[in-house]
């Protein structure tokens, strides 16, 4: 998790290998929004595969641009996932929206109740709390909210959470394509703000927030501005899963799982790059897909130990690895490691 | 008046184990810059020792004391050796942080797999025990475990002050560089802050399962009580450490008897933001000591 | 190579794609004064840093009394008699003067030695005896310094580094801080001094060292330096030398 955004962002300029990963991406995009023409979503475990793996995909790259980019670690993405979760549910519940069901105007709005949050909360947390005191602020944050819902009574529907019509359930069709829309405008989100004159003041801020400063950039508002960004798509997220639960509890959408899996996603995968968290989401989802098979209650256990290993050998993810490779392909001179202290 | 007496008694009893494990955040914390949060883990973990050593052996939990903590300690050095060397000499601190949080995540749910969600208590001969003074009951073992909490901050304290490693452990805490252009290694300083952090979650863990029930889901919000300890108590204050302990014990009893257990844990982690946002230092935090970014 | 205590060859530090050092090669004698002069962002830290093993250098040598340095760690090289006094100081300012001298003898070697160098270094530094039980935070810029020397002492050093000895002091204590070295210096340490300022570390030392972003750029005995026009202009500047000229010359 060190400066590889920056060198893939560098390595990524190439002529050629640009034009490839575009064509590469386009195909990608083409297949999976066709997919369920000539797959039966409905039917075979594919289309949910897809489906849970865009939205940690969502929430990832969310994290990933705070995490990534920013240098902030935030511990508290549950709770903007459950807040835009019940978000939906209760605008849903009161009769506010459109077409309630997949309704685009609720679940904007389940992205926007949480950015608010984040704003709300972040400007204190980001201006006063520093790398880990950031950290427990946010985890704090996440424990409050969980327990506000948990101890709503009536308006939150307590531990017992809310019900919404799941009637309105036809088909995986909607599910799929929604979330695939959503983790593809994620991923793309986060990609133009990285190449954009935000991406680049994220990036000085990453490497030193107070040389940043003094340069003139504004560190607290972009920091706050990444935070909100990543509160909104989990937000979102959030919403598309309350969709496909039609069930929302405390548990269910504040779970510790909805913090550390998407971080597991980017941490696989490369924080700070793009495409890791791609390849993240879709090893993570793997995992879970047999991992419920072949470990059972244990796979828990699997997911912590994959966060040790990967951070034990290699904390910049697969993408890491990558750029180190294609970097000595390429002939660059090797890094000249200062030794640890 | 009597009642909110023993409200206060129990909450102080309490607190002293959110102080121990303090303790032990904060040697981690000071020489390595990383927050353990798997400390409430470890605690439950040794708690589960305890108790299997109890129901299986018939090892009285206080004599677990005398093995626990070894093995504690001996597994913190392990830990750090296998897996945290490398993560601590990176500046990127967020990997440490993930780490442990892995740890954390892996080792709660192995024990949640391995022995069950159903609350465990080493239930002793002398469980009931309890000193009347005047209209107050105070169970022997809270106090035990209170007495323990005093011994284990005193050894700390007087290791830190008095022997020379100890007083290294205070410079790395202070200044990792300069240390090791002492020739001191930091390596070993930090191994050993980290077997001190673990031997004294082991610690609270070996009380813990004597005096209070436990399960494994209780290990992670553990861990931040004790981080809020650590915060309220100003990083490297041994005494500040387990004093916030005993504070947010009572200041959560009392929450609980008077407004509500799930409100209580809430009213901790608003305490916790807000003394982060307005006393940095903590409550007994040490003037000029650099809180490091 | 007579008398080297500490050779540098051919040094090269880079970190990760940025090159600080460039084939740096020096040598000190052993029982002198070296100093190594440079503005800042020359490389003169980094050199020191790596000489004592908290860098890695891409390729090059260092040579001390004969050994080569390279691969031990910093506890090695210190436990050797190579010992730094950091930029800054870098005092344990919760730590009292005295835990901190305590700290300076903590290898087994130093440890042996630890009466005797205390003896030593209070009398060096006698205003350090009067305050060994003060917190070192609380000491002035100037006593600091001395702790701070003090403290390198008692790690029974064959030589010493000492990076920017001035730094922030008034130039009452400068002079005294650079008297304590030549005191250290006569009494057999070998001393490596990277300073920004020239003239005071030129007037000490028996060789100096210019570095300039990464490489040596001129070397010589100090006297000799000292009268170089080449090197006032660039550290002077042009219309300094000029001005001084027109008044004294």
């Amino acid at each position: 998790m060190s400066k590889t955004g920056v060198e893939a962002g560098r390595w990524a300029k190439l002529r050629p290998t640009n034009m490839i990963s575009a064509a590469v991406a386009f195909v990608v995009l083409v297949v999976a929004f066709t997919l369920p023409f000539f797959v039966d979503v409905d039917k075979s475990y594919l289309g949910y595969f897809i489906f849970i793996t865009c939205i940690y995909l969502t929430v990832a790259q969310g994290w990933n641009l705070v995490a990534g980019y920013t240098g902030q670690i935030s511990l508290g993405q549950n709770a903007f996932f459950g807040l835009g979760a019940y978000t939906m549910a209760e605008l849903w519940l009161h009769g506010i929206g459109l077409w309630f069901f997949f309704d685009v105007t609720l679940m904007i709005a389940a992205g926007i109740a949480p950015a608010i949050l984040a704003i709300i909360v972040g400007i204190p947390l980001l201006s006063r709390l520093k790398g880990d005191y950031f950290s427990f602020g946010t985890l704090g944050l996440g424990m409050i909210i969980k327990v506000l819902f948990v101890k709503g009574g009536t308006v939150t529907g307590g531990a017992n959470g809310v019900y919404l019509d799941s009637t309105r359930f036809t088909s995986m069709h909607v599910y799929y394509w929604c979330a695939l829309f959503l983790a593809v405008f994620a991923t793309f989100l986060v990609y133009a703000l990285t190449r954009s004159r935000i991406g680049l003041a994220l990036k000085a801020i990453r490497e030193d927030d107070i040389s940043a400063a003094s340069h003139g950039i504004n560190v607290l508002k972009y920091k706050v501005f990444a935070f909100a960004v990543a509160a909104f798509l989990a937000g979102v997220a959030g919403s598309i899963f309350g969709y496909y639960q039609f069930h929302i509890t405390p548990d269910s959408v504040f779970s510790m799982n909805w913090l550390f899996y998407p971080i597991l996603v980017v941490v696989l995968g490369g924080t700070g790059t793009v495409i890791g968290p791609i390849i993240g989401a879709f090893i993570v989802s793997g995992l879970f897909a047999y991992g419920d098979i072949y470990f059972g209650g244990y796979h828990p256990v699997v997911s912590g130990m994959l966060i040790i290993l990967v951070m034990r050998f290699m904390p910049d993810g697969i993408m890491g690895i990558v750029s180190k490779t294609s970097g000595r392909l390429l002939g660059r001179a090797k890094h000249a490691v200062p030794s640890g202290m | 008046m009597n009642v909110l007496l023993q409200v206060l008694i129990n909450g102080i009893l309490f607190g002293s184990m959110y102080g121990v494990a303090a303790i032990g955040l904060s040697l981690i914390f000071g020489t390595m810059r990383i927050i353990f949060l798997a400390q409430g883990t470890i605690m439950v973990l040794f708690a589960y020792l305890t108790y299997f050593l109890f129901t299986l052996a018939g090892v009285d939990p206080y004599l677990s004391i005398l093995i626990g903590i070894p093995i504690a300690f001996g597994c913190g050095l392990g830990v750090f050796y296998v897996l945290f060397k490398e993560a601590a000499a990176l500046e990127d601190k967020n990997v440490s942080l993930l780490l442990a949080v892995g740890l954390m995540y892996m080792v709660d749910n192995l024990m949640l797999n391995i022995w069950g969600a159903t609350p465990r208590y080493a239930a002793t001969s002398y469980s009931s025990f309890t000193l009347r003074i005047g209209e107050i009951n105070i169970s022997f073992q809270r106090l035990m475990a209170l007495v323990i909490a005093l011994a284990a901050a005193s050894i700390v304290y007087w290791f830190l002050k008095n022997t020379r490693l100890g007083t290294a452990v205070r410079a790395a805490s202070e200044d990792m560089v300069s240390t090791t252009l002492l020739g001191i290694s930091s390596n070993w300083v930090m191994a050993i802050a980290f077997g001190l952090g673990l031997a004294l979650a082991g610690t609270a863990g070996v009380v813990m399962a004597s005096v209070y029930s436990f399960d494994p889901n209780y290990g992670f919000p553990f861990a931040l009580k004790a981080l809020v300890a650590l915060t309220l108590g100003g990083i490297g204050n041994v005494w500040g450490a387990l004093a916030a302990g005993v504070l947010l014990g009572v200041v959560e009893n009392l929450a609980t008897y008077y407004i509500g257990a799930g409100w209580a844990d809430a009213i901790s982690y608003a305490a916790f933001i807000l003394v982060l946002i307005f006393l940095p230092y903590g409550l007994f935090g040490r003037r000029g000591v650099v809180k490091k970014v | 190579m007579e008398n080297n205590l500490l050779e540098v060859r051919d040094l090269s530090v880079s970190y990760g794609d940025v090159q600080a050092l460039w084939d740096v090669s020096l040598e000190v004698r052993e029982a002198q004064i070296v100093a190594l002069v440079g503005s800042n962002g020359a490389g003169k830290s980094t050199l020191l840093k790596t000489i004592s093993g908290l860098l890695h250098p891409r390729h090059g040598q260092i040579i001390f009394a004969g050994e080569d340095l390279g691969g031990l760690s910093p506890k090695h090289r210190v436990d050797r008699g190579v010992v730094q006094v950091p930029e800054g100081r870098r005092l344990f300012q919760n730590l009292t003067v005295l835990e901190n001298l305590k700290l300076g003898a903590y290898l087994p070697r130093a440890r042996a030695k630890y009466a005797e160098s205390l003896e030593r270094v209070f009398t060096l530094f006698p205003i350090l005896k009067e305050r060994a039980n003060n917190k070192a935070g609380l000491l002035s810029g100037g006593e600091q310094q001395m702790l701070a020397i003090a403290r390198a002492v008692m790690a029974q050093p064959r030589l010493v580094m000492i990076d920017e000895a001035s730094l922030g002091l008034s130039p009452i204590f400068t002079k005294i801080i650079f008297d304590l070295i030549v005191a250290l210096n006569q009494q057999g340490t070998t001393v490596l001094l990277v300073e920004q300022n020239v003239h005071m570390a030129l007037k000490i030392c028996h060789y100096a060292y210019v570095l300039k972003t990464g490489h040596v750029v001129m070397s010589g005995p100090g006297e000799q330096l000292a009268a170089d026009e080449e090197l006032r202009k660039a550290y002077v500047g042009e219309r300094a030398v000029r001005a001084v000229r027109g008044k004294v010359e």
